[in-house]
């Protein structure tokens, strides 16, 4: 089956991908920070008793082969620098077929479940609650009426949800004051804004998540409409500010768009932040390449973002690994999927 | 957007390290000063991390670290290990807690009732997203946005060029003002006087009278459904 992110969403020429997050706890164990092993491995028997093995594979993240641990950090099942991976016999994942779903246990709470579709797809709300509700309907869950779904972080206690937009912002991170404008309207639905990340390589990457803040106060219908209608604003101020700065000053972002399209297509080394910059700039320039000889759809595109973003493994300072060989790895993978778009 | 230490309301400057959302003061008292100051600043003194260090030692008689003997008679956590992690050992603590709990609440997130869905019951929601519309800039410069509907209080949409400057916190139209509320005998008044007094509460930080009001209309609302 497809991988979730190789599909054609919505608004995907903004959105990248759209999550929702659920955390539950069960009654009769403590929280994880006051759990120890064994308590834990109990925990993971019983909650792995009430997972539908026909739709979820996985299991025990101490069993793990590390190739499929590379291939759910690239599918963003793992974080994307595989820390979840850190104390493993405490911790187990599963994912069904394009891992679209997954669900974790031993990170941060008992259970995360996650559902992830591409581009704006508000949808994956109602796959991750029913995902909730099956594990609801067979667990004793940790809820009281005043404060909803009891969570170890006070800060996800109530309805335990997030909900997170991956944005690719190029135009406004270009425009003068945009993201601290964005920033600010983002605050206004009570929402939050961050960089993808916020050093390193990708530092840079005018790539942001939007997530939802409130798990109190609100009703979950509540967070999706805020969620919607902060999301449409987004992506028209993208669209917006993409205009402007295409049309104001054409030729030299089409030069930079074609520059960034030849160092893509035909570079041998490509570190993540130059690939990335350069992705920025053919996103900027997409819609209003009037010339026909680039021919990079919106999927591509955002399948290679999500394939540097994610990339599992990228050798750091710390680890010592060759730069060079990853840069050549990297080059000739985006060099093989744009020639195949041609 | 909150401080996510004190829960003041941002209105000036947003301060976030390591993806954490501070206000002026909590980032200084929090010894993040680097963050704060502007090039010329330390250029222009040369002292400049004697200073903060110095600056850092005065200001530690400020911090809060709680009353690190009330412990969960069920985890063993403390009151201590709370406030430093953020996180609880276990469903006991949110009793032994419960103070602590909701002030935390309050502060990230201006309010501590809940409001979502029950257990195994399915929330009530549009989960269908509206591809938005390709417009040109002038379009959208000109006309209203079509897609989504929007409700008189919520913020308008336009581009995101020019933040808007935040309302002042008065009290909502026909609502009492904070020292009304403080004063006032709480049974004697409406729903909805207690409804706008919690969110006003909550937005100037007035944390117990929040949570008296919020217990009152949550005692009229249980009456309610046992009568």
């Amino acid at each position: 089956m497809a991988e979730w992110y190789t599909r054609e969403g919505k608004d995907n020429d903004v959105v990248l991908s759209t999550k929702a997050c659920i955390v539950r706890n069960i009654k009769g164990y403590n929280f994880l920070p006051r759990l120890d092993d064994k308590e834990c491995q109990s925990l993971i028997e019983t909650i792995d008793g009430a997972i539908d093995k026909d739709i979820f594979m996985g299991g025990s993240a101490a069993t793990m082969e590390k190739e499929t641990a590379m291939r759910l950090i690239r599918l963003q099942v793992l974080g994307r620098e595989g820390s979840q991976m850190a104390n493993p016999q405490r911790k187990a994942f599963y994912y069904n077929d394009d891992c679209s779903e997954s669900i974790a246990i031993g990170c941060g709470e008992h259970i995360t479940v996650r559902a992830m579709a591409q581009g704006h797809d508000i949808s994956v709300y109602k796959q991750a609650e029913k995902l909730a509700m099956d594990l609801e309907s067979k667990l004793d869950i940790a809820f009281s009426d005043s404060y909803g779904f009891l969570t170890s972080n006070v800060r996800l206690a109530g309805t335990g949800l997030k909900i997170l937009y991956t944005v690719a912002l190029p135009a406004i991170a270009k425009t003068e004051g945009g993201i601290a404008a964005l920033t600010q309207r983002v605050g206004q639905y009570e929402w939050t804004i961050y960089p993808f990340a916020e050093r390193g390589e990708l530092a840079d990457s005018n790539v942001y998540i939007i997530s939802s803040v409130n798990t109190l106060g609100v009703t979950e219908e509540e967070v999706l409409r805020r969620g919607e209608m902060l999301i449409t604003d987004v992506i028209k101020a993208e669209r917006a500010c993409r205009e402007e700065i295409a049309t104001s000053k054409k030729e030299q972002i089409k030069d930079m768009y074609g520059r960034a399209y030849g160092n893509l297509r035909y570079c041998n080394l490509i570190s993540r932040s130059e690939a990335i910059e350069a992705m920025g700039w053919l996103r900027l320039f997409h819609d209003y390449d009037d010339g026909g000889e680039i021919n990079c759809s919106w999927n591509t595109l955002d399948k290679l973002t999500m394939d540097i973003l994610w990339e599992p493994g990228a050798p750091s300072k710390r680890s010592g690994a060759s730069f060079t060989n990853s840069q050549r790895i990297r080059a000739n993978g985006i060099r093989t999927i744009l020639k195949g778009a041609e | 957007m909150r401080c996510e230490r004190c829960g003041k309301e941002l209105t000036n400057r947003i301060i976030k390290i390591n993806g954490v959302t501070y206000c002026d003061n909590c980032a200084r008292l929090m010894g993040y000063d680097r963050y704060l100051r502007e090039p010329s600043d330390i250029l222009g003194n040369p002292f400049s991390p004697l200073d903060q260090i110095a600056s850092s030692l005065m200001q530690m008689s400020e911090l809060d670290f709680g009353n690190s003997t009330l412990t969960c008679p069920k985890c063993g956590m403390t009151l201590r290990e709370f406030e430093n992690e953020g996180r609880v050992g276990c469903i006991e603590c949110y009793n032994t807690f419960n103070d602590n709990i909701v002030r935390e609440m309050f502060k990230q997130q201006g309010n501590s009732e809940y409001a979502g869905r029950l257990p195994n019951q399915s929330a009530e929601t549009n989960t269908t997203s509206k591809e938005v519309e390709k417009v040109s800039r002038k379009e959208l410069e000109s006309g209203p946005a079509k897609e989504v509907e929007v409700k008189a209080s919520e913020p308008a949409k336009t581009e995101t060029q020019e933040p808007e400057k935040q309302p002042e916190k008065k009290p909502e139209k026909g609502g009492l003002t904070i020292d009304q509320l403080k004063k006032a005998d709480l049974g004697m008044l409406s729903d909805e006087d207690l409804e706008k007094g919690i969110k006003l509460a909550a937005e100037v930080e007035e944390y117990i009278l929040a949570s008296r009001l919020r217990d009152e209309l949550k005692g009229r609302k249980e009456g309610e459904n046992n009568g």
